[in-house]
């Protein structure tokens, strides 16, 4: 009973993670129409500024804060200076841009940084385990699982209660038109960039502690994201959230019962959703 | 190219450069050679990605996967077998094509990016399976030591720089001339207007599956044979040759050259090296000053520099 | 063999929406038929359905006395049917020539020649030069076809359906964007091809003139279902599509 809790809050876990990842990329395809290559990359950014964070002042909760903004500006700034330029051009382009971005800040990170792995201590209150009816479970996965909900919730609110999301998703839906309307649309595609490089700088910060901050961590979360994303539906945060717990728990109850084969399943379950149905779960067929 | 003038110009170029490239090995110092050969291996790479990206239109982001297959197919053979150098390159081209065709068939049910995001998931497959399975290919460290063997049974030894440089270009200016009938056959130009219109494709009586599938393939073989080249050259094979940064460098390279005009993607990758090259010398964080030239090309040269080279040479 | 094309109870449903709906037509050999209808009826639905694009949720297409409805476009393309789109689709960065070069191509065999294939590329050029000259096209033969006028782009899809040398032609609004002048030349094509060619047409169009200048007979969709359906004078007098139209059909 205990074993069947702990792999289901491990799946819980290592959801939250990839949704804060997945969300943004798949609101930056959905509003875009853009594939952001380099958004691993800012998932790695957020948890190395987090380990910064943490040098620096002492503390583990301020980096939550500061770092995602930070992490967001960036992506922000980088979508205004280069991206905006080549909307029209076909999408091939606009996926080598973000590719050659991610080149630059991959090794930007390796030059600050240096090539070894850094650690984050989580916080003294998210130490240890914590008992659940019998189970000791680590307190830092108890507060993924809930910072993955809480996220989630906070992004589904904004996007479909608040007037900003409103736009945001006319955007989405008709860029030209929502133009004629008023609404600033290359403000709102340089902010969901930002918005989105933000999540995953928060993801970043998050998973931190529990993997530590390494070169690589970039490339192997956007494949995973990918996944998620595929399954859930590009464009969809439902879908988000749905691939997230598919993979998650995939990859948990793999990596337990068939260790080496649990990337294989993940790109199983994706190969099957490619093959029957290819715009994702949440997604709309076109 | 159709007019007269330019067919001229063009065989002339040819002749010119097939030339050139025999007579440069008494003409250049030793390092020279080897940087040369360098740069050959991976235009023959870069001219295989051409085949996907250029007249297909397909985006792979795990190109370099089959380059590291190719690698690692002719070290083993070398080592273990052995076997003259054109039996080790076979063997390379082989297990490359003989993976994308599961690979390929996977990926093409899928488009555009879905279709990127496939590849680049395999290759990332493939490069820990080469991590890790150390009894065969030596892991991390990968496989050191690989000899250049001979020509044939019994034949002469490529060790010297200069027989090795001759296989090479021998085998680069061969492709070329396959990859450019292949190009300008009917097979050649039905994959030009895949990439132009899919759907108007299908709507005019074809399946474009198959054709995407078979050009993978053929695409993975050559980058299959330019790793089986790799391997003795260097005398080495690990997995950073599968790695996704090689299959964006390649991208880079056929950007920088021209798309889809198989001599753009050659120039570019000879361009991309030397360009590493002498900044290396400068920073050991090149790869920042490359990744923002490639930003800077895609912005403002999409057509690369052969394609712009072109423009400018029509407008004259 | 009497009817080229006959759909039975044909039907599309998008979500809430019924596209088309219990659509029963039948085209005999050698008709041009006019498909008609305010915006919205469904008209291209139908050509999709048709042409083998999109699969009905229900009914049956039946082309050439052959059921055809569990085959794709491309298949059906093979059997046959060759169309035009709505929204011009061409592959914009090859050449005229090439346009309708490949098109012949791909009706044709030898597409996965790898080397070789000298012969098949130039039977197939001499083909697309004549549905070229045809259609006066020829001239600009080497030029990228997206550096064509929007009319003579058009112009440039006939030829490639043309080229085909399909037993059944649909054309989805081939006047559409076109300037008066462009317009009368295209109708004047169209009327030579049906004639020379000997090919059944169904025609989806907005222009009346055109429709009431070419059509045999006339089919009129509403909401997805065809409301009415016979000659030119018949449908000119016919109460419920002038209802349709609001304002009269003239």
């Amino acid at each position: 009973m205990s074993l069947i809790l702990e792999q289901l809050l491990n799946a819980l876990a290592l959801a939250g993670l990839l949704f804060l990842v997945s969300a943004g990329l798949s609101l930056v395809f959905g509003i875009l129409r853009v594939v952001n290559f380099a958004h691993g990359v800012f998932y790695m950014l957020g948890a190395y500024l987090g380990f910064t964070t943490v040098a620096v002042t002492g503390w583990f909760w301020p980096s939550l804060l500061i770092v995602p903004p930070v992490v967001g500006l960036v992506g922000a700034l980088l979508e205004a200076s280069t991206l905006r330029f080549i909307y029209r051009r076909l999408p091939i382009y606009q996926l080598l841009l973000t590719f050659g971005l991610a080149l630059i800040l991959e090794e930007s990170i390796r030059v600050l940084y240096g090539p070894t792995a850094k650690g984050v201590e989580p916080p003294p209150l998210l130490q240890g385990a914590i008992s659940l009816g019998g189970l000791l479970y680590p307190r830092y996965r108890l507060f993924l699982v809930v910072l993955g909900l809480v996220v989630g919730a906070a992004v589904w609110l904004i996007l479909t209660r608040t007037r900003a999301g409103l736009v945001v998703r006319a955007v989405a839906q008709n860029a030209e038109m929502a133009d004629c309307l008023g609404a600033d649309v290359a403000r709102v595609r340089t902010l969901v960039f930002g918005a989105a490089c933000a999540l995953a700088g928060l993801g970043g910060v998050a998973a931190a502690p529990m993997t530590t901050a390494y070169l690589g961590m970039g490339i192997g979360v956007i494949v995973d994201a990918f996944v998620v994303v595929v399954i859930g539906g590009l464009g969809s945060i439902p879908g988000s959230m749905a691939g997230s717990l598919i993979v998650g728990a995939a990859q948990t109850w793999g990596a337990f019962y068939l260790p080496e084969t649990a990337m294989v399943i993940m790109y199983a379950v994706m190969g099957l959703i490619l093959i029957f149905r290819p715009w994702g779960l949440f997604g709309e067929e076109e | 190219m159709g007019t007269l003038r330019g067919r001229r110009v063009t065989r002339l170029l040819g002749s010119l450069t097939v030339v050139v490239l025999a007579v440069l090995p008494w003409v250049l110092a030793r390092h020279q050679l080897s940087l040369l050969t360098d740069l050959l291996i991976f235009g023959l790479f870069a001219l295989s990605l051409d085949l996907i990206l250029g007249y297909t239109g397909m985006v792979s982001f795990g190109h370099a996967a089959y380059f590291g297959l190719g690698a690692y197919g002719s070290a083993l053979t070398l080592i273990h077998f052995g076997q003259p150098i054109p039996v080790a390159l076979l063997a390379g081209a082989a297990l490359a094509g003989l993976v994308a065709a599961p690979v390929g068939w996977f990926s093409t049910r899928a488009t555009g990016i879905y279709f990127a995001m496939l590849t680049l998931a395999f290759a990332q497959l493939l490069y820990t399976v080469a991590y890790k399975w150390r009894d065969l290919t030596g892991g991390s460290d990968g496989i050191a030591g690989v000899p250049k063997t001979a020509l044939y049974w019994g034949g002469p030894s490529l060790a010297s720089p200069r027989a090795f440089y001759f296989v090479v270009a021998v085998v680069l200016v061969v492709s070329f001339v396959l990859c450019r009938a292949l190009a300008r056959s009917p097979f050649g130009r039905a994959l030009q207007a895949i990439r132009e219109n899919e759907r108007r494709f299908i709507a005019l009586g074809r399946d474009p599956r198959p054709l995407k599938l078979l050009v993978f393939i053929v695409a993975a073989v050559f980058a299959g044979l330019a790793g089986a080249l790799f391997a003795p050259f260097r005398g080495f094979a690990s997995p950073e040759v599968m790695f996704w940064v090689l299959s964006g460098q390649g991208l880079m390279m056929v950007i920088t050259g021209g798309i889809g005009t198989l001599v753009g993607p050659i120039v570019g990758a000879m361009v991309f090296i030397l360009v590493q090259e002498i900044l290396s010398t400068y920073t050991e964080h090149w790869m920042i000053f490359t990744g923002l030239i490639f930003v800077l090309m895609v912005i403002f040269l999409p057509g690369g520099l052969v394609g712009t080279a072109r423009r400018l040479v029509s407008r004259a | 063999m009497t009817s080229m094309l006959e759909t039975r109870g044909l039907g599309r449903v998008f979500g809430a929406l019924r596209a088309v709906a219990d659509v029963n037509l039948t085209v005999t050999v050698g008709e041009l038929r006019a498909v008609i209808g305010p915006n919205g009826a469904g008209k291209t639905t139908l050509f999709h359905l048709i042409s083998g694009l999109l699969p009905p949720t229900s009914g049956r297409v039946v082309f050439r006395g052959e059921d055809v409805t569990a085959l794709g476009a491309a298949a059906r393309c093979r059997r046959g049917i060759s169309r035009t789109f709505q929204i011009t689709s061409i592959f914009p960065e090859l050449s005229v020539l090439e346009n309708v070069r490949i098109a012949v191509q791909l009706k044709g065999r030898g597409n996965f020649r790898l080397l070789g294939g000298k012969a098949v590329l130039e039977a197939t050029e001499r083909r697309a030069r004549a549905s070229l000259d045809f259609l006066g096209l020829l001239t600009r033969a080497a030029e990228p076809a997206a550096t064509l006028p929007h009319g003579d782009q058009r112009l440039l899809e006939i030829a490639m359906a043309v080229a085909q040398e399909p037993d059944l032609l649909l054309l989805d609004e081939p006047t559409q964007g076109l300037s008066p002048e462009d317009t009368a030349a295209t109708v004047a094509v169209i009327r030579q091809i049906a004639r020379e060619r000997r090919l059944t047409i169904v025609l989806v169009e907005h222009d009346m003139d055109v429709v009431f200048d070419l059509a045999d007979r006339i089919s009129v969709l509403h909401f997805g279902q065809l409301i009415a359906e016979g000659t030119p004078d018949e449908i000119r007098a016919n109460a419920e599509v002038q209802k349709a139209y609001l304002g009269g059909v003239e």
